[in-house]
C-alpha cells in the first residue's frame, strides 16, 4: 500500500533532506518550521502490462474496438511522444515499444499494409536512429526505418496541412500524412497533468504557425499553472484545437501513465524519505555523491543520462481522447497531487540534471531557468507554493554551456538576446520573428538534431508566469555571471540565499519546499 | 574534506546505529513495520534452559514470592499429567506468567514456553532476548496480522507445553476481556489437553502502569482447574466455551468456594467476569477489581 504524499514541517529531529542540484545532489539541512512537499509513495506498477494494452485496446473508451477500426487498403498513421518524456527516459522495453507492437498486430491480422509510424516532436529536435529503436523497439525498428518510421519536421511545408481555423481564428496546421489518414492512433505517455489528451496531436503534429498560437507570452501567463487543464489558458487552447481536429480526423488515443519509480535501486535512497534511510541508503548515498563529486564532468553526464528509470505502468487507457485523458488525469494526479495548506514567502527547488529538452544533451542555462521557473514552478493546482512577490531559490549550478548541435538557436539567444533584454514580451515582440524564420536554424532543425530556431523564446515564455509571480530568484550554487545574464541572483549557500531573500520578504520568512523528483504536484489551498 | 563534511551533514541528528528520530510531523506517515520474526529457537537449547531455570529459581521466583503472598490451589489436579499441554490463564499484571511458571509442578514446568505478544514484547531486541531468554517466550501475532507465522504447533509437537493469555492483552481494568479462538483452537487441532488457571488479587498487586508489586505483600492466587480434553468432533468454538465457563468458575472460587462456585456454575449463574454489572468507564469498575482479596481463601463448605 503506497502511502499518499504529505507535508512535513521541518523540526530538530528532522535529518538533512535531499536536494538535487544538477548532474549532482546533497544534503541541506532546512530552517526549523520550513514545511516540505514530499509526492505520495509510488503506486504500484499494473502487473500484467501486456494484458492491460489488449483489454484497453479491446475495450476503449467512446470508440470501437481498435480491431473493428482497422481494416485493409486503409492509411493508417501510428504517432508516438517523442524522447522528451518520461523523464528520466524508462528502462526498455518503452511503454510505447510494447503499445505499438500490439496495435501493430492488429493492423497485420486486419492486412493492413499502408502504415507509417511518426515521432510527435513537433518543434523539438529530431531523434536519432538509436534514440527511435530504442523508443519503439528492435522489430519496429527494423519493420519500418527509415522510410515509414520518421520523425515529424514542422518545417516540411509540402507535408504540412492547415485543417482549419478555431473560432478563436487559430491556424490549426498539421501533419499532413497523419491528416489524410484513415485513422490516427496515438501512443502517449504522461508523466505529467499538462501532457497528451488534446495536446498529443495539436502540438505533436503541429508547425509553428499553429503552435505560435498557445506558446506565446500571453497565454502562458494565463496558464495558472500548465499543469492544471481546466486553469490553464494553454489547454483551453489545445481543446479548442483539439476538437476541430475531432471533427476532421479519427484520433484513436491510448494514454498510460506510470508510478513515481524514478531512480533504479542503486540511487534507491533518492526516492526514500530521509529519516527513513538505512544504513545501507545512507553508505549509497556517501559513494555515489563521492564518485559523482569526483567523476570528471563529461563521465558524470554520461552516467546520468545513461540511467533508466524503472518505471511501473499505473494505467493504460485507449479510446477516444477526451475520455481517455479523463481517465489519464486521475490516474498522474493519484501519483503526484500532495494537499499544502497555503504559499509561503520562499519557495525551494532542487533541479535535476534533466528536463524535457536535454535528453542525452546539456541542460544549458535557458533550459535551466525553464525547468525551474517554468516546470517546477508551474507543479501547481490552485495558487503557486510561494505567495506573489515571493522569493524562489532553486539549486543548479547554472553552468555556461551548450550543446551546439542540440542548441544552436540557444546560444545566439543568450548571447545576443539575453544581453539586451530578458523581458518576454519584449523578446517576443522582437525577436521571436527572427527566431522563428531564421533560414539557418530551419535547416538545422531539418537536417541536422537542433531544436527549432524559436524553442529557446518559448522556452523563455515557459518561465514568463513565474517571472511576474516572483519577487526574486536565487540559484544556490548558480554561475554569477550566467544567473546574472539571465536576470537572476546567485549565492553560495543556502544561508546566504535566506539572507538575500529576506530583503524582500522580511525577518522570518516561512517557506515551502518542493521534494522533487521524483514529481510532487502541489494543490495549494 | 568534501568526504568529512558529508558525513557530518549525513550523521546530523541520527544516533550510533544511523537511525534518524521521525520528524513528528511524519509520525503519521510511518510505514507500517516491515515483516520482522525474532529467532527464539536459542532460548529452548539445553544451554539456555540451565540459564532460564536458574534465573527462574534463583531470582524470579524469589523475588515474586518476597513482594507479594502467593497462594496456590489445585496443583493436585495436574498431578499425573504429561505434557505437552495448553495452559491458558486469565491475564491482568506482568506478575502473572512469573506466578504461574514459579507454581507449576517440575514436571511440568520445566518444558513451557509462553506466547508474548510480537508487537510488545519484540519489537526491540534487548526487550526480546530477555523476556525470550527468561520466560521461554515465542512471538505470537495478535492483531490478525499474517506478517508471522505461529510456532505454537510447532512448539507442541516438539513437546513443549503452552503458556497462552486467549484475552490477547492484559486487562485495562482488572476484568476480563472474551477470549480469543486460538487457543481453544490450537487444542482442538493438536489434540492436546488444556489446563484452565485463575488468577486472582494480581490486578491489585501490580497493574498496568506499574513496574513492581504495590507495597505490603498483596495476597494473590493461583488455582489451576481440571485439565479440559477436547472431545471427538468438538469445536474450537465449544471447546473456547468450555474453557470460559472453567476460568469463570476458577474466578467465582474465589469468592464462593469450590463446591459453591460449582453449585453456581450449574445453576448457569456464572458467566466470564467481564465486570458487565459496572458502567464501562466507570470508576467503580477499577475500584472493584482493585479491592484486595481477603486475608485468606474462603472455608470449605462443609464447615458451615
Amino acid at each position: 500500500m503506497s502511502r499518499p504524499g504529505f507535508v512535513l514541517e521541518v523540526d530538530e529531529r528532522t535529518p538533512a533532506l535531499l536536494m538535487h542540484e544538477g548532474e549532482g545532489f546533497r544534503l541541506e539541512k532546512l530552517p526549523l518550521g520550513s514545511r516540505v512537499i514530499y509526492p505520495p509513495e509510488s503506486l504500484p506498477g499494473l502487473r500484467d502490462v501486456d494484458g492491460e494494452i489488449r483489454r484497453a485496446l479491446d475495450n476503449p473508451l467512446g470508440r470501437e474496438p481498435l480491431r473493428e477500426l482497422l481494416f485493409a487498403g486503409m492509411k493508417l498513421t501510428i504517432v508516438f511522444d517523442d524522447l522528451s518524456i518520461p523523464l528520466p527516459p524508462m528502462r526498455t522495453p518503452d511503454i510505447r515499444q510494447r503499445v505499438i507492437e500490439q496495435v501493430l498486430e492488429l493492423a497485420a491480422a486486419k492486412g493492413v499494409d499502408d502504415v507509417e509510424l511518426i515521432a510527435g516532436n513537433a518543434l523539438h529536435r529530431r531523434m536519432t536512429p538509436a534514440e527511435l529503436k530504442r523508443t519503439v523497439g528492435e522489430r519496429v525498428y527494423r519493420s519500418f526505418f527509415p522510410r515509414h518510421l520518421r520523425n515529424h519536421d514542422a518545417e516540411d511545408k509540402a507535408n504540412l496541412t492547415e485543417i482549419g481555423h478555431t473560432k478563436h481564428g487559430e491556424v490549426v496546421e498539421i501533419n499532413r500524412r497523419a491528416a489524410e489518414s484513415d485513422l490516427i492512433v496515438y501512443v502517449n505517455v504522461s508523466l505529467t497533468a499538462m501532457s497528451g489528451g488534446p495536446k498529443s496531436v495539436s502540438v505533436g503534429l503541429a508547425s509553428y504557425r499553429s503552435l505560435k498560437h498557445h506558446h506565446n507570452v500571453h497565454t502562458l501567463r494565463h496558464s495558472r499553472s500548465f499543469n492544471d487543464p481546466p486553469n490553464s489558458a494553454m489547454h483551453h487552447s489545445y481543446d479548442r484545437m483539439s476538437g476541430l481536429l475531432g471533427d476532421n480526423l479519427k484520433i484513436f488515443q491510448i494514454e498510460t501513465t506510470v508510478n513515481n519509480d524514478t531512480f533504479p535501486t542503486q540511487l534507491g535512497f533518492l526516492n526514500k524519505r530521509e529519516w527513513e534511510w538505512t544504513l545501507k541508503d545512507q553508505a549509497a548515498y556517501l559513494a555515489v555523491k563521492r564518485a559523482n563529486d569526483l567523476a570528471p564532468p563529461k563521465r558524470r553526464r554520461q552516467i546520468w543520462h545513461k540511467t533508466a528509470s524503472p518505471y511501473g505502468i499505473t494505467s493504460v487507457t485507449a479510446g477516444d481522447p477526451i475520455a481517455v485523458h479523463e481517465v489519464t488525469m486521475r490516474n498522474v494526479l493519484r501519483q503526484q497531487l500532495t494537499e499544502v495548506d497555503g504559499p509561503a514567502d520562499i519557495g525551494i527547488w532542487g533541479l535535476p540534471y534533466i528536463c524535457p529538452y536535454n535528453v542525452n544533451s546539456i541542460m544549458n542555462p535557458i533550459l535551466v531557468m525553464s525547468l525551474g521557473l517554468g516546470y517546477f514552478f508551474n507543479l501547481y493546482r490552485n495558487q503557486p507554493i510561494v505567495r506573489p512577490g515571493g522569493v524562489a531559490i532553486y539549486y543548479h549550478p547554472v553552468r555556461n554551456e551548450f550543446h551546439p548541435v542540440h542548441h544552436p538557436s540557444y546560444i545566439d539567444f543568450f548571447e545576443e538576446v539575453l544581453a539586451e533584454t530578458t523581458d518576454p514580451v519584449a523578446i517576443e515582440t522582437k525577436f521571436e520573428e527572427q527566431f522563428a524564420t531564421d533560414p539557418w536554424y530551419i535547416h538545422l532543425y531539418r537536417n541536422s538534431y537542433a531544436y527549432h530556431g524559436v524553442h529557446p523564446l518559448y522556452m523563455w515564455y515557459w518561465g514568463a508566469h513565474a517571472m511576474e509571480h516572483l519577487g526574486d530568484v536565487i540559484f544556490v550554487g548558480g554561475d554569477r555571471k550566467t544567473t546574472e545574464r539571465m536576470g537572476f541572483r546567485s549565492a553560495s549557500t543556502l544561508d546566504d540565499a535566506l539572507a538575500m531573500a529576506r530583503e524582500r520578504v522580511g525577518g522570518s520568512p516561512t517557506i515551502n519546499y518542493l521534494h522533487a523528483p521524483p514529481l510532487t504536484m502541489a494543490d495549494v489551498r | 574534506m568534501g568526504l568529512m563534511k558529508d558525513i557530518r551533514v549525513l550523521t546530523g541528528g541520527r544516533d550510533w546505529r544511523g537511525r534518524s528520530r521521525t520528524p513528528r510531523s511524519a509520525v503519521a506517515h510511518e510505514p507500517p513495520e516491515p515483516p520482522r520474526e525474532f529467532p527464539t529457537g536459542w532460548a529452548r537449547t539445553p544451554a539456555a534452559q540451565k540459564a532460564r531455570r536458574a534465573l527462574q529459581r534463583g531470582v524470579l521466583t524469589p523475588l515474586t514470592w518476597t513482594q507479594t503472598r502467593p497462594e496456590i490451589q489445585g496443583r493436585d489436579r495436574l498431578a499425573g499429567l504429561k505434557g505437552p499441554v495448553v495452559f491458558v490463564a486469565n491475564h491482568s499484571s506482568h506478575l502473572d506468567t512469573p506466578l504461574i511458571l514459579g507454581s507449576l509442578p517440575r514436571h511440568l514446568g520445566e518444558r513451557v514456553a509462553v506466547g508474548a505478544a510480537a508487537d510488545y514484547f519484540f519489537d526491540a531486541r534487548v526487550r526480546a532476548v530477555v523476556t525470550a531468554l527468561i520466560f521461554n517466550a515465542f512471538p505470537v501475532e495478535r492483531h490478525r496480522s499474517r506478517r508471522l507465522r505461529s510456532l505454537a504447533p510447532l512448539l507442541l509437537a516438539r513437546g513443549w507445553s503452552l503458556l497462552l493469555f486467549p484475552e490477547g492483552t492484559r486487562s485495562e481494568d482488572g476484568w476480563m476481556s472474551p477470549l480469543r479462538l486460538g487457543a481453544a483452537h490450537l487444542c482442538v487441532t493438536q489434540g492436546v489437553p488444556m489446563v484452565p488457571i485463575g488468577l486472582r488479587g494480581t490486578y491489585a498487586a501490580m497493574p498496568r502502569g506499574r513496574n513492581w508489586p504495590v507495597p505490603g505483600r498483596a495476597r494473590v492466587v493461583v488455582r489451576y482447574g481440571t485439565p479440559l480434553r477436547p472431545q471427538a468432533g468438538e469445536g474450537a468454538r465449544a471447546f473456547n466455551a468450555r474453557m470460559a465457563d472453567s476460568i469463570a468458575q476458577l474466578w467465582a472460587e474465589e469468592e464462593m468456594g469450590w463446591y459453591g462456585s460449582l453449585r453456581a456454575q450449574a445453576k448457569g449463574e456464572l458467566a466470564l467476569p467481564t465486570g458487565q454489572q459496572l458502567p464501562a468507564g466507570s470508576w467503580r469498575r477499577t475500584w472493584e477489581s482493585t479491592r484486595p482479596l481477603g486475608a485468606s481463601a474462603p472455608k470449605p463448605a462443609w464447615d458451615d
